[in-house]
């Protein structure tokens, strides 16, 4: 019965993946006085790459070409890993909370070399932007980790969601989480999703030569990145009304209280994007010192036992 | 709950504003920490049922949220200095002294301090480390600005820890205090002011050499 369990909340997770993005482009263009696109527009744009044809270079090797499977499947086994609407998933006993950030270095990986396969500039450029802000932020997700490790005595995503009480070093590890989650889905202090100037992209230099099919699994594989890390805040850190069994009642409250959790997070960042500006490449890394200092701060207060 | 995440916010904050460069950002960063400091007091209110704490957290809002960072803005406005705050430490260097000053808070509450375990436990460090971190900022930034920012955030602290371990102090010592310091920022302000009329200048580091 639980693995049934696992496979449907992962399909729904995926369904609704491209949703969050829509929710908060809707929210940004709303603070900003406009109207803006429907909050299915994700879903559109996925259609028509998928029904275009795919260009591929002449210099591209078998690396260009297999990189999108392989990003999309990291991003769905990372999925696999995490609870979301109840936390007894049998799949946990394939890997621990730590794992999902490596398996997601995995798909990161490939998708630099994918950038560097076809030897364009911009390619080049992204990945190694890439490379050096995802070097800056891992230890901090792996760090904020630890911090909920700590408050649990151990890595595993079930134990960690079914804690009663939130410690006062797990909000503190939430924080330095959201820092996280701002530079992986390339938000705006670090990165920009909307525009394709030149000068400021990062994730859509290097995914830059990519059209058609594989641009749009490549795109599902950011949608569902993503929400991997907003259920690692939603539903490991903040397990409010996470549901143990699987009744239909509780299934219920936690589907609505995961919702309400979203889309609180969506908010948050939305007003984050509006009111900050980009900052410089090198502005990065002070960003980055931030978030690591708040996480080291949430492994020295949940030393102290707090 | 509640308590626990506007705590968190409040040295979250408190972390922003050492590592801010620049006027506009510490300025920022004391309003949002004066704000959550208001949303706070309000809930310690609603929980205690205590009309003062309400009375309390409104001035607060008044003088803190609102007329202080006022004044603050005006002065940065009139006296048209450069926006860098002027740093004796980089922004890097000082999180991390920022850090040691939780641990050290930490420590000290849980060796020194015998409050029973909970709230008034996390509140109390959060608010030593919250006045280390104002004296920090007023020792280690160079415009005169700073100073009164990081006295400011001192204050902060001083609320919180009062709060934090006797349900805030006796009603008209806090008018008092309110009071005090509103008058203290508008004194230096004037004083900041005459600062840069005389020296064209408020770096607080360049005022040891005389003027020629």
């Amino acid at each position: 019965m639980d693995i049934p369990i696992c496979i449907g909340q992962t399909l729904l997770l995926m369904l609704f993946a491209p949703l969050v993005s829509g929710i908060i482009k809707k929210i940004k263009n709303n603070l900003r006085m406009r109207i803006g696109a429907s909050v299915f527009q994700p879903y559109y744009n996925l259609a028509k790459l998928f029904a275009k044809e795919e260009v591929v270079s002449h210099n591209a090797s078998w690396i260009f070409r297999v990189t999108p499977f392989i990003v999309l499947a990291s991003s769905i086994s990372a999925l696999l890993l995490v609870p979301a609407f109840v936390s007894r998933i049998s799949l946990n006993s394939m890997g621990d909370l730590l794992l999902i950030v490596f398996v997601l270095a995995l798909g990161r990986f490939f998708l630099a070399l994918a950038g560097l396969d076809t030897g364009s500039a911009f390619g080049g450029m992204g990945s190694s932007r890439e490379m050096f802000i995802s070097s800056l932020i891992e230890p901090v997700a792996v760090m904020s980790i630890f911090v909920v490790s700590l408050n649990a005595h151990s890595t595993n995503p079930q134990i960690i969601s079914s804690m009663p009480v939130v410690a006062f070093s797990s909000i503190i590890a939430a924080t330095s989480l959201f820092f996280v989650i701002i530079a992986e889905t390339s938000r705006i202090p670090v990165d920009n999703q909307e525009t394709h100037l030149e000068l400021t992209m990062v994730h859509e230099a290097m995914v830059l030569e990519y059209s058609g099919r594989s641009l749009a699994l490549i795109e599902i594989a950011s949608y569902i990145k993503q929400i991997v890390f907003f259920s690692l805040i939603a539903s490991v850190i903040f397990p409010w009304g996470i549901s143990s069994g699987i009744s239909i009642d509780s299934l219920l409250i936690s589907i609505g209280a995961y919702c309400m959790k979203i889309t609180i997070l969506c908010v948050f960042i939305s007003v984050l994007e509006v009111s900050a500006a980009k900052m410089r490449l090198f502005r990065v890394v002070d960003f980055a010192s931030i978030a690591f200092v708040l996480s080291v701060l949430g492994v020295i207060i949940s030393s102290m036992g707090r | 709950m509640f308590v626990d995440i506007l705590l968190s916010a409040i040295l979250i904050t408190g972390f922003l504003m050492i590592a801010a460069k620049r006027i506009g950002a510490i300025i920022k960063g004391f309003i949002s920490q004066s704000l959550i400091l208001f949303l706070l007091t309000l809930l310690l209110a609603y929980k205690s049922h205590s009309v003062e704490l309400y009375v309390v957290a409104g001035l607060l809002f008044v003088v803190k949220v609102i007329l202080i960072p006022h004044f603050l803005s005006r002065i940065v406005k009139k006296i048209k200095v450069d926006e860098n705050l002027g740093l004796f430490l980089n922004p890097t260097v000082s999180i991390f002294v920022a850090l040691f000053f939780v641990y050290l808070s930490y420590i000290f509450t849980d060796k020194i301090v015998c409050v029973e375990e909970g709230i008034e436990h996390g509140a109390f460090s959060v608010s030593l480390s919250v006045i280390l971190m104002g004296m920090f900022i007023m020792i280690f930034r160079m415009k005169a600005i700073a100073q009164i920012v990081g006295l400011l955030v001192t204050e902060n602290g001083l609320f919180l820890a009062a709060a934090s371990v006797s349900g805030g102090m006796p009603f008209f010592v806090e008018i008092a205090v309110f009071f005090d310091i509103f008058l203290c920022v508008i004194i230096l302000e004037l004083f900041v002011y005459k600062i840069n009329k005389a020296f064209t200048h408020i770096d607080v580091h360049r005022l040891n050499g005389l003027k020629g």
